[in-house]
């Protein structure tokens, strides 16, 4: 079932990067290279935290920003890797903090710990998790809604249901799941 | 302000079109629990959450005017700092794993890997998956400490591919479909040995093999 879901079909030629370099370069142009190898990692870590693009894009930049000009040139690609998921990790906590003003503190993870560079599949197998906890009614919302991109009115149709009735039931599978999530962590 | 369901689908449909949601102050955690849940579930939707082209090629000049910035500045002083020493085990095989692979190694040395390269040098036998578990031919995910890999059982005999790509060191997915591991990052596909398809002008190297061996039943990774 989820082989479809990161198929290469949806990755087209015209969206290949080119590699920076076959063989990677010296000095600081191999500083940046290290670097530059990380970026879509780190996009991917917080697209799965923050769920729109254009935060996504802001909090990455920031991120390398911040990253490189607090670390020393003579960095290991180890010590660079956990120090961009650390910088990342403070930098999503100060964006809830800021974005919703209160509340936001505390980090869900331990900042010690790079996690691993497989944020996509990791976050398609913490959503089946998450899923399966929740009553049949909320996960079916929450499927239509998110995974399959169902607008309100159509979930309405496909769950014979007001489209009032649809918003209220996403409202309770999503503070369900958010609790849900909280235990879980 | 207490939050609704009208207030709630406001902020899921920003997510759903990618648009930045609005700025709303939250009256409580599960508000804002809610949110992060609904980010989560946004990003586990097919296609989601990859970076565009434009934002990539961005990104590359500016990570280079930063480099650049900083090298011009006084160097603080390198020391270990509590965290470099709390990961130095975990340091130590992803830098070797990320040597073997050809990605991200700070000192250039051109690898190409051979089949048959050690990935692990001082780790130890881990079991990860029974034999019987493993369908014939078709690659099984397993993650074992730092190592992340595919199992393939042919037959009594397993062999064991590591999943990290060898373009910029996204994890693979293995498609039924089409029979070949897929990088859901830019797209590079290998076949099920580990061989790289075409796509890039350089070729990729090929799919580190991993030391796998089993024991009472049990196929067992070396990692660390």
């Amino acid at each position: 079932m989820r082989e479809g879901k990161t198929s290469g079909a949806a990755v087209s030629r015209a969206n290949l990067v080119s590699l920076p370099h076959a063989d990677p370069p010296h000095g600081q142009d191999h500083l940046t290279w290290a670097y530059q190898t990380h970026v879509t990692a780190i996009y991917q870590y917080i697209y799965s935290r923050v769920g729109n693009r254009p935060d996504a894009e802001d909090l990455t930049a920031q991120v390398f920003m911040k990253a490189i000009s607090g670390m020393r040139n003579d960095v290991s690609v180890p010590e660079l890797r956990s120090w961009l998921y650390r910088v990342a990790q403070t930098t999503l906590a100060d964006h809830w903090r800021e974005y919703y003003a209160e509340g936001a503190g505390e980090l869900d993870e331990d900042v010690t710990r790079p996690p691993a560079p497989r944020e996509n599949p990791e976050a398609v197998h913490r959503v089946d998790a998450l899923l399966a906890t929740l009553p049949e009614s909320y996960r079916r919302v929450l499927e239509l809604r998110f995974l399959r991109g169902y607008s309100v009115r159509e979930t309405a149709q496909e769950l014979s249901l007001s489209e009032a009735n649809v918003k209220v039931l996403q409202f309770r599978a999503l503070n369900r799941a958010g609790r849900e999530r909280g235990r879980m962590s | 302000m207490n939050d609704d369901p009208e207030q709630l689908d406001r902020h899921v449909d920003d997510l759903l079109h990618d648009r930045k949601p609005e700025r709303t102050p939250l009256s409580d955690e599960d508000a804002l629990r809610a949110r992060q849940t609904a980010a989560m579930l946004r990003a586990a939707k097919p296609g989601a959450g990859l970076p565009s082209k434009e934002f990539l090629e961005r990104m590359q000049g500016s990570i280079g005017g930063w480099v650049g910035e900083q090298s011009a500045r006084p160097q603080p002083a390198a020391r270990p700092s509590r965290r470099s020493l709390l990961l130095t085990g975990a340091a130590g095989i992803a830098a070797g794993v990320a040597a073997a692979v050809g990605v991200e190694r700070l000192v250039p040395k051109p690898v190409e890997p051979g089949p048959t390269q050690a990935l692990v040098e001082k780790g130890a036998w881990k079991p990860v998956k029974a034999l019987a578990d493993l369908p014939q031919g078709t690659p099984v995910a397993f993650r074992s400490g730092a190592i992340e890999g595919f199992l393939i059982r042919q037959g009594d005999e397993v062999k064991g591919l590591s999943a990290v790509c060898t373009h910029m060191g996204c994890i693979l997915n293995f498609s039924k479909f089409r029979n070949q591991f897929e990088c859901p990052c830019h797209g590079a596909t290998f076949e099920i040995t580990g061989r790289p398809t075409d796509q890039y002008d350089t070729p990729l190297p090929r799919l580190p093999l991993l030391q796998v061996r089993i024991e009472r039943g049990q196929v067992e990774v070396y990692s660390v």
